[in-house]
């Protein structure tokens, strides 16, 4: 919100102190300064200038060469606006002025070939308003030369606060300035009321109904006759000019001064269209459309409070009035709104109409119920001196639920038990009574305190704590350099992912970060995925089932970008729906899991000088989890199943599983799934479920001896049919070996013209030993050539090379 | 037939490929496949005879068999001419060493790492919550009721009505409350979404660490003293400080940190829109009203909070002005860091 200081002046005495210390004072106790407009200092370059004469330019159709005098001398200056005409007084920014709408310095400058000294400018250079239809055209009477900000009114500071939800009390100038005296320890002033009642007594000529007393618990109204509906006087056009509200008419303007003065929004009805000169305040229920002032017809929620004459809707209430009782040029006789609705009642329908108005963001914030009539009263004698007419005798005020100041109990030593530090009695009792709250001193440590109905956010002891701290200034809390361990045990959920991503970089992979939010072809691709009920788009309606469709997404836009070679991997959580269940009304209707996805594509090793190039391959990635479940040493507890057959997915796959259920998998993504992202490599790729692999209990690990007796290793190699699975084979030969077998692996394999069509051959090494003694060539040999026997006729294998 | 010649190419290729094993074998093979008069210009030629309706598919084929023979033949001649190198006798030490990648953590973890052990050594436990939440504890237990403009300060998605995707990791706060009884001194680290338009300075989604201490007598100096630590740890012993007082519904009092911005030292520039300071964390004394909701008596107990961005502490430690960048994925940028 944007406040002006000469206005703030007028209801506390700032003199002699600077605005960057009031800006620094407003910002340290929460009322945060985002934007500081010195106008004396952003406007001091620009002058009055007089438009002697206007020509087209040569070589554009929409540029004209003016002559701008400055009262001493003329320059040549190009302007595009249409409204540029000779005899003009306009706003003048020579060669030098910096101009305050992205603060560019205006320099000679050549455009289209003719040369150009300075601009004149429009509202929304100079940041007055978003206009940009036009130049500024200025008084006749201005002489050239003056500065503008003499010519303008343009001296005061403007001050941009972000207002916090708590704070509705500080969307006025009173309510700053209230804070202001506070913080500077001055005194804090309100404007005082006179009015003139010389018109006819009110009940005779407007009344007032409340139906609706929950959410209308108060209504203060006054009315005037006999007004004359123009524009303002230049000094209220200035206040709103100023915080960057447009000025519209004297009635209108006037409203907006008080609502922006102390922070009630007001309403103004033309009395003569309210029919039975009523007004009724209640509840619509069922289905009502309404027109509001900015002629747009709005479906209303039942339930809606309305503000409404004997027969009909006037306004929504406390969000924006209706087009058939706004003021018009020629209203004679005002009838003044200025009440306290319930703020949940206003939001909802300001949320359901998607319409937020400077009253709607009061009223749903929180007003001051007892400051309705001072508001009314407040319009109701501006009226009078600004637009004429007559006050009505005496005012209405229907205020069927009354709202109490409340009263709060604030123990001394409380405050110290909550900051760390002391505050003095007499200092916590200032604060309070200069924030506009009553002070019973009486007890020794308690203050029984009254708290007055503008501060709503004010409601138990820890929030006078916080005003006090907040006016006092947080800097007088002291940093603690010291603080105590406490001996509980500590715990890192995270410990389990930590490491994970620590075996994934040391295999090399690089670690990403995936956006959830999928579009339900992908999201829908591998789970029944959840979908958000006010997505952006479509693109981010549904939330991912798994991580390979993001990292698929990835690779993508890294090939687009020729980066074709990538190791990667994500950890995140998956969403889904749990079976059977198609929405979300508890905890147990879906599934939210965190999964790990590792993905290889491309190439290995490129070219390099010292090997060729090597593609990623199906056993890359086995390789990967093997060594990747090692280092948790999970992998002997796991079982594998293999999959030559395409499924939805993957082209060939493996799974990982643990007591019977599966825990990861992973394999050659298809063709199919590869299309949808436009993808023409190979890549492979393997998804956990992390979730379960954390639950896995992990093995003790405990030192095993070294082995002390030598090792006997045996080769074979043979000729198999190409069907013959590696697996079949190992296993085969753990089976029917002797017990001091201890390792087989395979370590070679081709094929060859010369073995045939359909044949391989595959070489193992076996390993045998024994942990108590030295074994014997023969025992080795044993058991070695039985083998051979048995492998060769188990798979009709011919051993090769002996 | 063209295609049925390809797919026979194809398999023959692949096994010729298997038994060359020095430069003169690969050169038959070359002379069989690639040369003028080999097979595969010679199914070329064969392809200009074929009907046109056919000639889409069997031309794609027939690319696809060029693009494999001449892949694997280049590949197979780089290993041998290595093989060959590699034979040699002369020893060059200024050849570049041979690569071994080791992979990387993505900045955000890097950036929260550094946050998690400076409060693990403060004796901070660390826990996880779920993602997608109940109103309830995203809001509700945090002391936003329903239909306050407090809820406006954080654009939400939702689920359902009552379920939605957190805002922020605060509900873990709940969460391990209702677990466990004071002394609780943890962080809680985590992903958050917000329904904003994406731009460089906001995305859909991003990372927050929460910090909770309860236990008897902890104050907001306690609070101030801890996190100072946490800013001279992280961010360097000479910077300067401050305490905004600010409005969180589920602290009170309520403040927002502030630091010397280190770009322009408290000069002020763009990043620091000309204020000399940078917001870094938000942090309060915790709500009565949430140790209502989590059933702590408020009398005896005393605690803070904090939060803080990761990706905002990211993008200023390392001078990162789209936000965007971190979750593109580009090979390039994981592998800067
Ligand atoms: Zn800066």
């Amino acid at each position: 919100m944007k406040v002006s200081l000469n206005w703030l002046k007028d209801y506390v005495n700032l003199d002699g102190i600077s605005t960057a210390e009031i800006v620094s004072r407003l910002t340290m106790s929460g009322l945060e300064v985002e934007d500081v407009i010195d106008q004396n200092e952003i406007y001091k370059d620009f002058i009055v200038g007089y438009v002697e004469e206007k020509n087209k330019h040569p070589n554009a159709d929409r540029l004209s060469v003016c002559k701008v005098s400055n009262g001493k001398e003329s320059f040549q200056v190009i302007c595009g606006a249409p409204n540029v005409d000779a005899g003009q007084k306009v706003v003048f920014a020579p060669i030098g002025a910096v101009i305050p709408a992205g603060s560019f310095q205006i320099k000679k400058a050549k455009i289209r070939g003719i040369e150009s000294y300075g601009m004149i400018c429009a509202e929304d250079e100079l940041k007055l308003s978003d206009d940009h239809t036009g130049i500024i055209v200025l008084d006749d009477k201005l002489e050239a030369g003056t500065p503008i900000t003499d010519a303008l009114g343009l001296n005061d500071v403007i001050i941009d606060i972000a207002i916090t939800p708590n704070r509705p009390d500080a969307l006025s100038h009173l309510g700053v300035a209230r804070d202001l005296a506070a913080l500077f320890d001055k005194e804090f002033k309100k404007p005082e009321i006179s009015i003139d009642e010389s018109g006819e007594d009110v009940k005779k000529i407007a009344s007032i109904e409340i139906d609706d007393t929950v959410n209308c618990p108060r209504y203060s109204s006054r009315v005037v006759t006999g007004v004359s509906v123009k524009e303002s006087p230049e000094w209220l056009k200035q206040r709103l000019v100023n915080i960057g509200l447009r000025p519209i008419n004297n009635v209108v303007d006037i409203t907006n001064f008080v609502m922006y003065e102390c922070g009630q929004p007001i309403h103004a009805f033309d009395l003569d269209r309210l029919s039975g000169k009523k007004i009724i305040v209640k509840s619509t229920n069922g289905n009502t459309n309404f027109v509001t002032l900015d002629s747009k017809e709005r479906e209303l929620l039942p339930g809606t409070l309305m503000i409404c004459d004997a027969e009909k809707d006037v306004a929504i209430a406390g969000v924006m009035g209706g087009e058939n009782s706004e003021i018009y040029d020629d209203t004679k006789n005002i009838l003044i709104e200025s009440a306290y609705f319930n703020p949940s009642s206003i939001r909802k329908t300001a949320k359901y109409l998607q319409l937020s108005t400077d009253a709607s963001y009061r009223f749903e914030r929180g007003t001051d119920p007892d400051n309705t009539m001072f508001a009314a009263n407040r319009v109701a004698q501006l009226i009078a001196e600004i637009a004429g007419g007559k006050v009505a005798k005496g005012s209405i005020d229907v205020y069927p639920n009354r709202i109490d100041e409340i009263k709060l109990t604030l123990r001394i030593s409380r405050v110290n038990k909550l900051l760390g530090y002391d505050v003095s009695k007499p200092d916590a009792v200032n604060i309070l009574q200069k924030l506009g709250m009553a002070v019973d001193e009486s007890s020794d440590d308690n203050l029984l305190v009254t708290v007055p109905t503008f501060r709503p956010d004010i409601e138990r002891e820890v929030d006078l704590i916080e005003e006090i701290a907040r006016i006092s200034g947080y800097d007088n809390i002291p940093s603690i350099p010291k603080i105590s361990i406490t001996l509980e045990t500590k715990i890192d959920e995270t410990s389990f992912t930590d490491k994970v991503r620590e075996t994934a970089n040391a295999l090399g992979l690089f670690e990403m970060i995936n956006n959830p939010l999928q579009s339900e072809e992908l999201a829908m691709l591998t789970g029944s995925a959840i979908k958000l009920a006010n997505p952006q788009s479509m693109d981010m309606a549904f939330l991912r089932t798994s991580l390979l469709t993001g990292a698929l997404n990835a690779v993508a836009r890294n090939l687009n970008k020729g980066e074709k070679n990538l190791a990667l991997f994500e950890i995140g959580n998956v969403f889904y729906f749990n079976e059977g269940k198609s929405k979300i009304s508890g905890f147990d209707d879906y599934s939210e899991k965190q999964h790990l996805v590792i993905l290889l594509t491309g190439k290995k090793i490129d070219r390099e000088w010292y090997a060729p190039v090597e593609h990623y391959d199906f056993y890359d990635l086995k390789g990967i989890i093997k060594s990747f479940l090692s280092k948790f040493s999970l992998d002997n507890f796991l079982n594998d199943s293999y999959y030559v057959k395409s499924n939805t997915i993957y082209e060939y796959y493996s799974r990982k599983i643990f007591n019977d259920a599966v825990i990861g998998e992973g394999g050659k993504v298809n063709k199919d799934v590869l299309n949808k992202f436009d993808i023409e490599q190979d890549v492979f790729c393997f998804e956990f479920d992390v979730d379960s692999l954390k639950n896995i209990p992990e093995p003790e690990r405990m030192f095993a001896e070294t082995l002390k007796f030598p090792k006997i290793v045996r080769d074979f190699a043979f000729i198999f049919d190409n069907s013959i699975a590696n697996e079949s084979v190992e296993s085969y030969i753990k089976m029917k070996s002797s017990k001091l077998l201890k390792s087989v692996r395979l370590f070679d394999l081709f094929e060859s013209k010369e073995l045939g069509t359909d044949k391989k051959s595959m070489a193992y090494q076996l390993e045998y030993f024994d942990e108590n003694r030295t074994l014997t060539e023969d025992e080795v040999e044993k058991d070695f050539k039985n083998l051979i026997k048995l492998v060769s006729k188990e798979f009709n294998a011919q051993l090769r090379g002996n | 037939m063209l295609s049925s010649k390809i797919e026979e190419t194809s398999k023959e290729f692949s096994k010729d490929i298997l038994s060359v094993k020095n430069a003169e074998e690969l050169e038959k093979l070359r002379i069989k496949y690639l040369s003028r008069n080999g097979i595969l210009p010679a199914l070329f030629d064969e392809f200009k005879s074929v009907p046109k309706e056919e000639k889409p598919a069997a031309g794609k084929a027939l690319n696809l068999l060029r693009n494999e023979i001449t892949q694997k033949y280049n590949e197979l001649k780089d290993k041998l001419s290595a093989e060959s190198k590699r034979s040699s006798s002369k020893v060059d030490l200024t050849l570049p060493g041979k690569k071994y990648p080791v992979g990387s953590k993505h900045i955000l973890t890097q950036t929260l790492d550094e946050i998690k052990s400076i409060f693990k050594g403060m004796g901070f436990s660390v826990f996880e919550g779920p993602e997608l939440e109940s109103d309830y504890y995203n809001f509700e237990a945090l002391n936003f009721p329903p239909d306050h403009p407090a809820r406006d300060m954080q654009d939400t998605y939702f689920v359902s009505d009552d379920f939605l995707l957190r805002t922020h990791t605060s509900p873990v706060q709940i969460r391990i409350m209702e677990k466990m009884k004071p002394p609780v001194r943890a962080i809680m680290p985590g992903r958050v979404y917000r329904n904003e338009a994406i731009s460089a300075r906001s995305y859909c989604m991003f990372h927050q660490v929460e910090g909770l201490y309860v236990d008897t007598d902890v104050t907001f100096a306690e609070l101030k003293g801890t996190l100072v630590s946490f800013a001279h740890q992280f961010y360097g012993k000479e910077l300067k400080y401050r305490f905004r007082p600010s409005f969180f519904p589920f602290t009170e009092p309520s403040a927002e940190m502030d630091i010397t911005c280190f770009i322009c030292e408290g000069k002020g520039c763009k990043i620091c829109k000309d204020s000399g300071w940078l917001e870094i964390l938000g942090c309060g004394m915790v709500d009565p009203n949430v140790f209502d909701s989590v059933n702590y008596d408020s009398e005896k107990f005393t605690g803070y909070a904090f939060g803080m961005g990761i990706e905002r502490i990211a993008m200023l430690k390392y001078g990162i002005t789209d936000i965007r960048i971190f979750f593109d994925n580009d090979f390039r940028f994981l592998k800067q860091f």
